[in-house]
This record gives C-alpha cells, structure tokens and sequence, in this order.
C-alpha cells in the first residue's frame, strides 16, 4: 500500500511539473517575438491608425482604421506630436494643423504621457510598506531621499535611517497634523510616487479609517496637509501620483467601481474619464497629451481599445482592434491540442507568481485520445493488461500528455502494482 | 530500536552536520559583513531605496546554502548504504521497511530543518539591525522558497541515492531539479507569497515517494 501511495505521489508531482514547465519550454522552441499594435490618433487625418508586427522579423504594417497603408515615415507623418523630433529632422516643423501653427516649443510644452499598469495596483505587487517622504521644497537643485522612512500605520511614523530607530519627535508632530485636519488613525493606504527623478515632489495621498483622503507633504521639514474632497459615493482603489513639469494633473484616482479619474494639482477636482471597456486588473493604460488632443489607450492582450478626447477630456471618437498577437498560431493550437491544461507561473498583470490553471479547448480531446493510446502501448511494453492498471489510465484520461509523462516516468511495476 | 536507528544516523551524519552548521554559520555571517560594508560605503536611504523600491535582493548570498545542504546530507547518510549492500542489511531489520525509510529520512530532515530554522533566524536578526521590522520579516518570507529548496534537495537527492535502476535514478533527479527551479523564479521580494503552500504542499509528496526506491530495491534483492 505504501508503495503504492509513493508511486502515485511521484506520478501528482510529475504531473503538475509537467504543467507548469512544458509551456514554457514550448515557448521557448516555439516563441515569437510579438508586441502590442500600437494605436493612435491622427490630428491630420482625423482618424485612428496603428501599427503592429503581423510575421517574423520585421514584418510591420503602418495602416489607418479604413485599411490604407503608409510608410513608415508617412505614418510618423500622421502622428507628428508624437514623432516630433524625426519631424523636425526632416524640416517639416513648424507644422500647421486645424489653422494652428505648432513649432517644437509649443508642442513640448503640451506633451505628455501618463500610464497606468495593472502590475502597480495594490494587491497585484508586493510592497514593504514603508516610504520615503521628500522635502518638496529643496533648498538645492534636485530632489533627494530623507535619511528616514515614513512607516503609515497606527501613527505616522518616522524611522531613521542611519540609526534605524524611530524618530519620536517627528513622529509625534506629523501624526498631530494629521490628527489636526481630521484624519482619523490608522492609516489604510498611501500612495505616492517613490522617485527623486522628477521635477517636483507631490509626497503621498493617504486614506483614512474611514475612507477619506488627505495630502500629505513636507515643507521645510514641517508636514502639510490638506483634506482631499471626494465626490459622494467615491471610494478610493488606487492614486497614481505622477507629477509632470506642466502642474495641470497630480496623477490617477482609480475607483473601486473601477472607474478612473485625473486628478487636477490646483483644487484636487477629480475628471471622470470615459473608458468603455476598461479593465484595470488586466489593462495597461496610456494617456497622451498633444497640443490639440487627449487621447487614451488601453490594453489587454487581445484587444486595443483608444479614445480620443478634446482638452477638456470629452470624448470625441474611439475605436476598438483585435490584436495580431491574440490570432493563435499554428503551434499553439497543437500545443492546445496536446495537452488539456497548463499551470502558469508568470502572469503578466502580476509580480506575484501564480499557479494560474488554463484549461485548453475541448481540441485537447484529441490529445487526450493519442496519450491515451501510448499509455495503452506502453502498458503493453510493460507486460500489462489495461485491466491491471486502470488507475493509470484514469490518470491519463484527465491530464492527458501529462499523465503520460508520468506514466513512463515512473511506470507501474510489473506484476505488482495496478 | 527506534533509538538504536536514530543513533546510527546521527553518527552518520553528525561530522557532517556539524560541517554544514560552521557552513551556514559562515555564510550568515558574510551576510552580515557584507550588508554592515554595504552600510558603510553607501547612503542608508539610498540602500533602503534599492531593497524597497527597486526590490534588490540583499541577502542572496545564502539563497542556494539550504539546498547545497541538503543534497550533502542525503549524500552522507544515504551514500554508505548503497555501498557494499548495506541497504539490504539494512532492510532485514525487524522494523517496517517503509518505517525504516521513513525514520531515517525523518532524522535527516530534522537535521537539516534545524539549519533552516538557523538561516531563518540568522536572517531575521542580521536584516533588522540595518532595516525595519518590516523588511526583515519580508527577507524571511522571500526566503522560505530557498529554504523548502533545502527540503526538496534533500529528498530528491535521498530517492536518486536509494533508487537500483540507473535510469529510474535520472528520472528523480530531473524531477527534483524541475521542482527546486520552481523555488528561485523571484525577481523581487514576496513574489512566492501566494503559492508557497501549494509549493510546500507539491514538496511533501516527496515524503510518501521516498518509501518507492526502498520498495524497488527490497524486490529486486
């Protein structure tokens, strides 16, 4: 019996081996290098267009929604606040659009990108919850780290770096200002941009016990707070704090309904923006700013999804594509087909690792039905009848390719074991 | 005779053990040096900006020890018996064969558990003299992949020692390098949080399959 426990548990761990390390070495015989269509859109021609590598190599199509494709450099053509600089190599700045004259200055001054990844999202990392809250008025060119740490808990502690102990005396002044402006303890999140490469600092957002939101910085070494209005109903998932040299936005407020806002420097007013489709957990997102136009675009990885807006965020067009990449090829079909299901470790969306369970198509019946017949082949090579290891073939059965593995891996003894 | 087993593996194993113990005891003092040098050439801030933000691993230096351990113990205490048939000596005791087996790996795991908890400890302490409580509990919890490596090594290193067919043998090997690549996928800290049980869990298979080469081995005598 006994024996017969330890043959099954080294055939569930080949199994589930199997699983989790075949895809990525099919992937490593049968990868190819793919990435996500890039879309935009045009201020010349009014419409979305978008590149994306559809064959090995570099196999690029530079196209618009209506199918007409561009060169290369008739397509930066199209998009020239983004190419602006490959535009004024070639001497086509400064450029006129919709009466405007725009040279490199003007646009410059109005670009921008803001992102968000799902990977960033609370919940889909692991963070160390501790951060560093910067001076954000320097009293030198440049930003630089703290040499303490603020640690957003039942109080707002400070540790020192150097002594790595806490810093009672700035603990107890920046919990009291907090205190002051009706914060009510303990912390539930803070969200901040950890960085001293940029061109300002806005320090941290932190949410209260009760859900309310507040802005904390430091100013010449003393805290700032300021109570951050919410709309009613609004409760706060993520900020993505991302300050930017134009101060028009202090980053993202993303909802727990999923719904995401921009959030304005001067009054902390929140802009709903319109995003039909929009998935955070799964979706990276972009906004692009140009002198005439805002335009979002998001992904997962079947569909790409843009909307553009006017500068006060309305919306003004939008347009949703299949990706090539998501067109399965050839090979992962038969990888579909050969086995039932897949454990994957990596997912894209995460920086946790997962055991994330795929199951395959009801193609894989087909696989199932080959590994099968080996299984029976090689029970026969084994001087064994089906009727003597039924179980086997059970296993078999519901992992398929997997099971074979095991099954030859580790095969029944002869004449003892069923 | 319980007893009698245990005192025969810790003779087995006790210059052994006491080797890997001064081992893991210099590998936890490197460690140690190595971060107060870190903390002496470089800005503390920066340093805790790299391991919280940037998520550098600074005690890496240790993340191989538990699983080097573990296959040297198997080697020592499984080695001799496969040598001049011992093993079958062995098995005619009047104890369970799968008994046996499993007291003798059981010894062998604790052995090798006690250094773990070891590295554990010796990793808490040393981490939290230069970084919060926090990052010092967020050392050990990314390093508990490296130290059920020690558990799998050890195990998978037991069923290729025990196991008479040569093939059978390379079989369990693979199986366990494809188990401990498993426990060093981490580009960051944490990043086993969500699976370590059902990792844990795949690696305890290995103490019902260890009876399977004994078994093997007893039949074919």
């Amino acid at each position: 019996m006994t024996a017969r426990l330890a043959r099954w548990s080294l055939l569930i761990l080949t199994v589930l081996l199997s699983a989790i390390w075949l895809p990525p070495a099919w992937d490593l015989l049968f990868g190819d290098r793919f990435g996500k269509t890039q879309l935009f859109y045009s201020p010349v021609i009014e419409r979305f267009v978008y590149t994306e590598l559809v064959g090995e190599g570099h196999q690029f199509i530079y196209r618009d929604l209506d199918g007409r494709d561009y060169s290369r450099e008739d397509f930066e053509a199209l998009i020239p606040f983004i190419y602006y600089k490959n535009m004024e190599l070639w001497g086509r700045l400064p450029l006129t659009l919709g009466g405007q004259t725009f040279d490199k200055a003007a646009i410059v001054a109005e670009r921008q990108v803001m992102e968000l990844k799902p990977d960033e999202l609370p919940g889909h990392a692991p963070r160390i919850p501790l951060f560093p809250l910067l001076e954000s008025n320097p009293p030198r060119a440049g930003l630089s780290f703290p040499e303490d740490i603020l640690r957003p808990a039942a109080r707002l502690e400070f540790i020192d770096s150097d002594s790595n102990r806490l810093d009672p005396v700035r603990t107890d002044v920046f919990t009291q200002a907090l205190s002051a402006a009706g914060f009510r303890f303990p912390v539930r999140a803070a969200f901040g941009r950890v960085s001293i490469l940029k061109p300002f600092d806005a320090g941290y957002f932190l949410l209260d016990d009760a859900g309310a939101l507040f802005h904390l910085r430091r100013r010449d070494g003393a805290p700032v707070v300021a109570a951050v209005p919410l709309p009613e109903g609004l409760r706060v998932r993520y900020i993505q704090v991302a300050e930017n040299k134009r101060r028009e936005l202090l980053g993202f407020l993303l909802a727990e309904d999923d719904r995401l806002y921009l959030m304005r420097e001067r009054d902390y007013g929140l802009i709903p923006l319109e995003l039909p489709g929009y998935r955070p957990d799964r979706m990276a997102f972009k906004l692009i700013f140009d002198p005439l136009q805002r335009t979002a675009i998001y992904s997962d990885r079947e569909t790409v999804r843009a909307v553009v807006m006017d500068r006060d965020y309305h919306p003004l067009d939008q347009y949703a594509r299949r990706m090539a990449m998501a067109d399965p090829r050839p090979v992962d079909r038969l990888w579909e087909m050969l086995a039932p299901f897949s454990l994957e470790l990596h997912d894209p969306d995460r920086r946790y690792l997962a055991l994330d369970l795929r199951v395959h198509g009801p193609a894989a019946l087909i696989g199932v039905a080959l590994s099968l017949l080996l299984a029976l082949e090689v029970l026969r090579l084994r001087g064994l009848r089906p009727a003597q290891a039924r179980m086997d073939l059970l296993l078999v059965a519901l992992t398929g390719l997997h099971g074979l593995l095991a099954l030859i891996l580790i095969p029944p003894e002869r004449g003892r074991e069923g | 005779m319980l007893r009698a087993i245990m005192l025969k593996e810790w003779l087995k194993l006790r210059w052994v053990w006491t080797a890997a113990l001064l081992v893991h005891l210099g590998g936890l003092l490197y460690l140690l040096l190595a971060l107060r040098h870190q903390f002496q050439v470089e800005h503390s801030e920066m340093i805790w900006y790299w391991a919280f933000e940037l998520r550098r691993l600074l005690y890496t230096q240790i993340q191989f020890l538990p699983a080097l351990t573990g296959a040297v113990l198997a080697v020592a205490q499984f080695g001799p018996e496969m040598l001049g048939g011992r093993f079958r000596l062995s098995l005619h005791l009047p104890v369970r064969g799968d008994l046996l087996v499993w007291s003798w790996v059981g010894f062998g795991a604790l052995l090798g558990g006690l250094l773990a908890l070891l590295d554990g400890v010796g990793l808490y302490w040393i981490v939290g003299r230069w970084f919060p409580h926090e990052a010092a509990v967020s050392a050990v919890l990314t390093a508990l992949p490296w130290l059920l490596g020690g558990w799998v090594a050890y195990f998978g290193t037991t069923l290729a020692l025990l196991e008479p067919a040569r093939a059978r043998r390379l079989v369990y090997a693979g199986l366990t390098f494809a188990l401990l690549a498993l426990l060093y996928q981490a580009r960051g800290y944490q990043e086993y949080d969500r699976i370590l049980s059902a990792l844990t869990a795949l690696a305890l298979l290995f103490l019902p399959a260890v009876i399977l080469p004994a078994h093997r081995y007893r039949h074919r005598s």
